[in-house]
């Protein structure tokens, strides 16, 4: 049977850059472009019409303009497929500028001032949508609380599920790769220049879901293999071995998952169903950086935090070892407390648990290496 | 390991198909011309507005002062009185007493023709100013567009003379009367007077005797009656004219003129509308994106996983028609539920993320055998080994989708906050995605167990190749 073999602690740099990569492409976009709200979230007015024939953008737009008083920018789609109906359709979408919305009785003059221009295009509406700005906010708001919620319920799962696992460090490690995740998905909706709507919502708190169960998945099989391999093995060593057995399993799930809803992308785009493609793009970026994060970003941090804590629980070892030899000259005394005082906590800490620099037993070891020899050779 | 009865797979085997076909289809029988719906399938889905098409709006009072509750309670009743009278029973009415709103949701009704959401709206909120005038005398005659004139703007006594005003008409209602002579059915609209109206009726009567009475609908003339009887009884009856009300005019007009009594004026403040077209298209695409990753993902399943891939299709099969079940009203404990784009998504999402129960355990299973054990051995160490894991893997997918249930459902726990809001169409996703994984759960854990755990009892079915292990 293949198992992989990828080193992910060494590795680390490249996947960091990665990341920190994509965030940084996603601020400038933010920075040039802005944040987008859906008028859902923001108030405002957006109407589509289907029409047969030609028609031109600027002209609908003077129409337009000139029925409501109001600016307006006009798309126009032509040659739509639709999923119920053979034949294509053209579309015609108007968004009008600002945030308020659109009543009713303009609703009604912008269809008659069109078909009046066009008299032979048959607009007939295809979706309206007209939100007030104070209706917008408090439910972007609402969508913002709902986000906390999940994200502290979560949190406190993290604080209990990890108490066994790893403690509060690779909690805190899961946090991480939870936001990384939340920003990637963000950055997506950034990027490709999608409102944020009701759909972001439902995707981040999805893939905040997703995304921590990889992690718990990978920390659980860290906890098991230390039992399994003994404490002398290297933390690097330790965690990649963990991520590469649960890889196929992550990457197995996470294919599945998201040939999916890859598959709604693709059907959604043919047919040009923009409230399932908004959802569905990010939904597959989610997907991908949350198994990505709990590989890439939280087991190595693990590895990066375990190794510091031991670099310093020598470095206090050494210190207070230095400090007993009585013909320590002491050619700099100022670094050297302020370097021991810190760590002197840490090294206690550390030495409490077995997994640190404490030796273990000798004969334990050998024995489970032993075994993890022998089932190497089977394989 | 405990073994599993051999007859045990074919068993679980043919309860998921059945239960699959069950859910997709549902019973029906026919009796006589009615179907008889004994369970219900896909066809019995609830669908959003998203799909069905159909008009979300919000009505807010236009007062400076604040609306009392009992004012929105009974603005709220008109409105569900009009939407009644529109023959549509499948709405939603939310009251929001602290913002002073009315949001109200309802689908495109399947046999309408004409998509003028603007109109149905705009009918919600109207309010017409009836009133009943001494002769009928008016300024202009013009053709409408039915054929018939229309008389504008009351002049001379008729203008100045004001027998009853909307404050007068207690309640209104269409009202159907059929012809003694002729048999042909014709609509009215029968109100009550109020008991200040009902005396002041009585008095116009008694001394307008063989003189008309001119109802108005605002400037428009909708009828003279000649007075023939002294009405002391508060009751009467407007008809079309000689043409008649038909079924939909009637009730229009009745829920104009109770419209009066509205304690003040709405305005529509958002709206949000969808045509059914536009919805069917949606509807189909989605079905299409779901058998397709359907397949996908049964083939990938069967092609790395071998036999416990076979058994997992089946158990997704379950899980698909569990999906299906718990949105169509399948069980009775269950009421139907209303399904959106999202909550297909939802469904779709979940084929995914459903076999990862499955994945795990195969894997596991896979793994065991690589390490050297026996068929039985690799397979219930697969099982343990894993049950620890499928759960994790679920809880926290649980969580998130009983968080979007509860923050966008229609009554949640932010409502307090931030007012009662439609039930967004992300509800009907975290209800999707809460019942696929509780799918998981049952079909990927309990009834794939159960079937590899049998099928690993027939003798063709021990060659460990197809577990994945090597090739014997």
């Amino acid at each position: 049977m293949r198992t992989f073999h990828i080193r992910f602690y060494e590795n680390r740099k490249i996947y960091f850059s990665i990341s920190i990569g994509i965030m940084l492409i996603g601020l400038i976009f933010n920075m040039i472009f802005g944040t987008q709200l859906d008028i859902q979230f923001k108030g405002g007015a957006v109407i589509k019409y289907a029409y047969t024939g030609e028609i031109k953008a600027a002209v609908v737009e003077q129409t337009v303009e000139s029925a409501v008083k109001r600016n307006v920018s006009v798309v126009i789609n032509s040659d739509v497929k639709s999923a119920s109906t053979s034949g294509t359709k053209n579309n015609v979408t108007l968004s009008f500028a600002g945030t308020d919305s659109l009543s009713l009785a303009n609703q009604k003059a912008v269809q008659k001032a069109l078909s009046t221009s066009y008299p032979n295009a048959k607009f007939s509406l295809v979706s309206s949508d007209s939100v007030n700005p104070s209706m917008g906010q408090s439910f972007f708001a609402k969508c913002l609380v709902a986000v906390l919620i999940a994200f502290l319920l979560l949190d406190i799962y993290i604080a209990f599920r990890f108490r066994k696992i790893g403690g509060t460090a690779a909690g805190l490690f899961a946090i991480v790769a939870l936001l990384h995740d939340v920003a990637m998905v963000y950055f997506t909706f950034i990027i490709f220049r999608i409102p944020l709507n009701d759909n972001f919502i439902a995707v981040v708190l999805t893939i905040l879901g997703y995304s921590l169960n990889d992690t718990i998945v990978i920390y659980d099989r860290i906890r098991e293999n230390r039992r399994l391999l003994g404490a002398k093995v290297e933390y690097g060593t330790l965690v990649d071995n963990s991520i590469n057995v649960t890889l196929t399993r992550s990457l197995y799930t996470a294919g599945c998952t998201f040939a999916s809803i890859a598959v709604v992308f693709i059907v959604g785009s043919v047919y040009n169903l923009s409230s399932v493609t908004t959802f569905a793009l990010p939904m597959m970026v989610g997907i991908v950086t949350g198994c990505y994060s709990s590989i890439c970003i939280a087991g190595p941090l693990y590895v990066m935090w375990e190794n510091h804590k031991l670099k310093v629980a020598v470095a206090a070892h050494s210190a207070k070892a230095k400090e007993e030899l009585p013909k320590a000259p002491a050619p700099s005394p100022a670094p050297k407390p302020s370097n021991a005082a810190p760590s002197e906590p840490a090294a206690q800490k550390t030495a409490n648990k077995p997994s640190a620099a404490a030796p273990k037993p000798a004969p334990r070891r050998s024995k489970s290496s032993k075994k993890s020899r022998s089932s190497k050779k089977k394989r | 390991m405990k073994r599993v009865p051999k007859p045990v797979f074919f068993i679980v085997a043919l309860l998921i198909l059945l239960f699959t076909y069950a859910a997709t289809f549902g019973i029906k029988a026919k009796n006589g011309d009615n179907t008889v719906t004994y369970i219900k399938g896909l066809n019995d889905i609830r669908w959003g507005i998203d799909i069905n098409g159909g008009v979300e709006a919000t009505f807010t009072p236009v007062t400076s002062a604040k609306a009392t509750n009992k004012q929105m309670d009974s603005a709220e009743s008109i409105i569900k009185q009009r939407l009644i009278g529109e023959n549509i029973t499948d709405y939603e009415v939310y009251t929001d007493y602290n913002h002073d709103r009315i949001i109200v949701r309802f689908p495109w009704k399947n046999d309408e023709k004409n998509f003028d959401p603007q109109s149905a709206i705009e009918e919600l909120a109207a309010t017409a100013q009836v009133t009943f005038r001494e002769g009928k005398e008016y300024t202009t005659e013009t053709t409408g567009s039915d054929g018939n004139p229309v008389y504008k703007t009351p002049k001379g006594t008729t203008a100045s003379k004001i027998v009853l005003q909307g404050s007068d008409i207690q309640s209104a209602g269409p009202q159907m009367t059929t012809d003694q002579t002729t048999g042909k059915s014709t609509y009215v609209v029968s109100l009550q007077l109020s008991e200040n109206g009902t005396k002041k009726f009585a008095d116009a009567t008694q001394r307008l005797q063989n003189q008309y009475i001119s109802i108005w609908m605002d400037d428009v003339m909708i009828s003279a009656p000649q007075v023939q009887d002294v009405i002391t009884d508060g009751k009467c009856q407007i008809d079309g004219g000689s043409t008649g009300f038909t079924a939909a005019e009637a009730s229009s007009l009745a829920n104009k003129i109770n419209a009066g009594a509205l304690p003040f004026k709405l305005t529509i403040t958002d709206s949000n509308t969808i045509s059914p077209t536009l919805g069917k298209s949606s509807l189909n695409a989605m079905a299409l994106a779901g058998i397709i990753a359907f397949v996908l993902v049964g083939l990938f399943m069967l092609i790395v996983f071998r036999l416990p891939g076979l058994i997992a299709i089946i158990s997704l099969l379950g899980q698909m028609a569990l999906s299906f079940a718990a949105v169509s009203g399948f069980f009775p404990f269950i009421n139907s539920f209303t399904l959106t784009l999202p909550g297909i998504a939802g469904i779709i999402l979940s084929i995914g993320m459903g076999v990862d129960a499955n994945i795990i355990t195969a894997t596991r299973i896979k793994e065991e055998l690589w390490a050297g054990k026996t068929l039985d051995m690799a397979i219930s160490k697969g099982d343990e080994n894993s049950f620890s894991a499928i759960f994790d893997g679920n809880i926290t997918v649980i969580i998130v989708a009983l968080i979007l249930m509860l923050v966008f459902g229609p009554t949640n726990i932010l409502s307090m906050i931030f007012g009662a809001s439609t039930t967004g169409s992300i509800y009907s996703f975290g209800y999707t995605l809460l019942i696929g994984i509780i799918g998981n759960f049952l079909f990927g854990v309990v009834t794939t167990r159960l079937m590899t755990k049998a099928v690993s009892g027939f003798r063709f079915a021990r060659n460990k190749w197809l577990y994945g292990g090597a090739a014997e």
